[in-house]
């Protein structure tokens, strides 16, 4: 636990260059490519020109979410005070927040009624605010505008012509590997049929028929050949590429695919697809999950203030929208979506974008979602790979998950009984 | 007398040279060892550092033997090591009395038999995967394209199936290693003993039977313990080709300690899991050489 913690200084030290570091030096790792990083970098270079007196340190981190979540926990662990800032991801917060590793960011007196209420609850823990939304993800059902006339408007009406499709390959396509993008899968479809992971009082309810239900029309398209074996072991970009080749009828995919299937040259798909949110079963609502980035500042700095100024410059509003309108991330401030300024930087009208986020579902605010992921992994993959059938594979996952929450010492049936 | 004396000196000096390798081996294997031991019996859980570190004694252990994924994962092992082995042997037999015999190119054959053994595991379980994903890898069109199946099986996707590419890459990969070891042996043999048997009247399968077989023995145990132990704690064949999965239908038990200390960050229950599979092996390889060492003084009378 100590080599990551001098790797940081390493780190830092060698960003800094030969001089002494001279007034207040910021560090902020995160995963930054491409069209991202320069971005990022230009951003930061129009802070540090208005507060010359704060110098904010990049550092690399690897790209893979879980890859960075382990280093973060290990740097936390040791209670390094670098890095000053932290990207989380939206599933992270309440696990950093519960542990003591973030600050609260009250006495900054944050204003939070421009955000999107669910990207403000997702990063409350125990009623306060851990971290600052930056971007957005959403889940976004991709069809076919050339072959279909119309979006389903129910998922009856989606595995309907995903079954009849037969001048494409697959009729669905989605990530079917044993890793998170599964369990988002899964909560969209869970969001579909008016079910949850967890109930709101926090109590596992991922085996209620509903939730069963959802499962079912995951492994009966399967079994149907609607969706193709091969997706088991398909994570985003396999699902792209077989959208983008023209083979699916239907696709569940983050944005960040639609630009790249809109480039002629590479895709076959481009001007011949829309997107939607997940269309409702019966008693559910149309769904989408919620996924994106936070800032959030570790209870260890030693320049929590000068950190909070970068959060504030880099979740201004004037910066989310050269976000938005340079790489097409959804900003979380609800005000930015009226008018046209969005137009044509996002993948669907600013408008229904704005609906598809009000109503997207969150994944559950548990401290430890990281393991309750990992167990619902593989049982969905079992029932998924017909080693388990959907009813036995969730009755499975929600003893294991029950499990795991008592031995958190955070069972909802427990919690009363637990010191605050 | 002055001679213990001196040898005494030179014992003294001896431990002394000694002591720092010595202390290395204590940095290096004892140190981590007892670390581990102690870890593993504490409650220590990065993910929930709200917990503590608390003294929980044999908890870590019971409950890693009440948890069905850990005998389904040492199933899995002990089902990968007696599949892979038992075919490297057989396979890695054959290949040794090939490449035994006397003919042209026989150096540039021996060479080219162990070029699989020569690539790095994780390059070699990409190369096997890339054969068997997708409809259109190279296996299943194969398969498809000899009609000896109907439709590409999904290999990745089914928990039976999943097994094939992963027993298949161990067995190209480690089969030329028994190879070398068996050829090894088949050369001590003296050639005076076929001669022998020949004017006795033995045939081919009886010189192979009652004097390859016998005196090959020794090469044999040998070559099965080091692939038996190796094939104990496979992980990156494994990691990279499944992950484990379908869920965790191939998951050995390496797999999931490493999921369990690395991935859930469970320093306690994963230092208990990998103190388990150390005492597995430990045990097997003790009991497997007192039954071999056995069998080696017998060859020798």
């Amino acid at each position: 636990m100590r080599l990551p913690r001098a790797l940081v200084f390493l780190g830092a030290a060698l960003a800094c260059g030969s001089g002494a570091p001279e007034g207040i030096v910021v560090s902020f790792p995160g995963s930054a490519l491409g069209a991202e990083a320069e971005l990022l970098q230009s951003q930061l270079e129009r802070f540090m020109a208005l507060q010359p007196e704060i110098r904010v340190v990049q550092q690399r981190t690897p790209d893979a979410a879980d890859q960075r979540h382990r280093l973060y926990v290990q740097w936390l662990n040791a209670w390094a005070d670098d890095p000053d800032i932290l990207q989380l991801d939206v599933i992270w917060t309440p696990e950093f927040a519960a542990a003591g590793w973030t600050l609260p960011l009250k006495r900054f007196e944050p204003d939070t009624s421009d955000f999107f209420p669910a990207t403000v609850a997702t990063n409350s823990w125990r009623g306060e605010l851990h971290a600052v939304p930056w971007f957005v993800d959403v889940g976004l059902l991709y069809w076919r505008s050339d072959l279909l006339g119309r979006a389903p408007r129910s998922l009856d009406e989606l595995l309907d012509a995903a079954s009849r499709e037969r001048r494409v390959r697959h009729g669905w396509v989605w990530q079917g590997a044993r890793y998170e993008g599964l369990v988002t899968v899964f909560v969209e479809l869970l969001g579909a049929f008016g079910a949850a992971i967890l109930d709101d009082a926090g109590r596992v309810v991922v085996d209620s028929p509903q939730a069963v239900r959802a499962l079912e029309v995951l492994r009966n398209a399967l079994d149907a050949g609607v969706v193709p074996r091969d997706a088991l072991s398909w994570q985003e970009e396999q699902t792209r590429f077989a959208f983008q080749n023209g083979h699916a009828l239907f696709m569940r995919n983050w944005p960040y695919a639609y630009p790249l299937m809109q480039q002629p040259g590479e895709s076959a798909v481009a001007g011949r697809f829309r997107v939607t949110a997940l269309p409702a079963a019966p008693g559910g609502r149309p769904s989408a999950a919620l996924g994106g980035s936070q800032l959030a500042i570790n209870a260890r700095s030693d320049e929590p203030d000068a950190a909070w100024q970068v959060i504030a410059f880099l979740t201004h509003p004037d910066q989310m929208r050269e976000r938005a309108e340079r790489l097409g991330q959804y900003p979380p401030r609800r005000s930015l979506y009226a008018g046209d300024s969005l137009a044509g930087a996002l993948a669907i009208p600013p408008a229904e974008a704005r609906q598809v986020i009000e109503h997207a579902v969150a994944r559950p605010a548990t401290p430890v979602y990281t393991e309750l992921s990992g167990v619902l992994q593989i049982w969905l993959h079992r029932a998924l790979s017909g080693q388990e059938s959907p009813e036995d594979a969730l009755a499975g996952a929600a003893r294991e998950i029950r499990k795991l929450l008592k031995r958190s010492g955070l069972a909802a049936e427990t919690r009363d009984g637990m010191a605050p | 007398m002055t001679r213990p004396e001196s040898e005494r000196r030179e014992a003294r000096l001896a431990w002394l040279l000694c002591a720092p390798a010595l202390a290395a081996i204590l940095a290096v294997a004892v140190f981590p060892l007892g670390w581990t031991l102690l870890e593993s019996l504490h409650l220590h859980d990065l993910r929930m550092p709200w917990l503590g570190r608390p003294f929980v004694a044999l908890a870590n252990y019971t409950e890693a033997l009440a948890q069905p994924r850990f005998w389904q994962a040492l199933a899995h092992t002990a089902f990968f090591a007696a599949a892979s082995v038992s075919l490297e042997i057989v396979l890695g037999l054959l290949l040794a009395l090939g490449l035994h015999g006397a003919f042209r190119g026989r150096g540039l054959a021996r060479t080219a038999a162990l070029l699989p053994w020569a690539i790095p595991t994780v390059v070699a379980a990409l190369v096997w995967r890339f054969l068997f994903e997708g409809p259109t890898g190279a296996a299943n069109q194969m398969l498809v394209g000899s009609g000896l199946v109907g439709e590409a099986p999904v290999w990745f996707a089914d928990a039976r199936l999943a097994w094939v590419p992963i027993i298949l890459a161990d067995v190209w990969k480690t089969t030329p290693f028994v190879a070398l070891l068996l050829l090894a042996g088949l050369q001590g043999i003296d050639a005076e003993l076929y001669e022998a048997a020949r004017v006795d009247g033995a045939g081919a399968l009886a010189r192979f039977r009652h004097v390859t077989l016998p005196l090959l023995r020794p090469a044999l145990v040998v070559a099965v313990i080091f692939r038996a132990l190796d094939a104990l704690r496979v992980f990156d064949l494994v990691y990279v080709l499944t992950a484990g999965g379908p869920g965790t239908a191939t998951e050995p038990v390496a797999v999931y300690a490493f999921q369990s200390l690395l991935q859930d960050l469970r320093f306690g229950y994963g230092s208990a899991l990998s103190l388990i599979i150390f005492g597995v092996s430990f045990a097997l390889a003790w009991a497997y050489i007192r039954l071999a060492g056995a069998s080696l003084i017998e060859v020798e009378r």
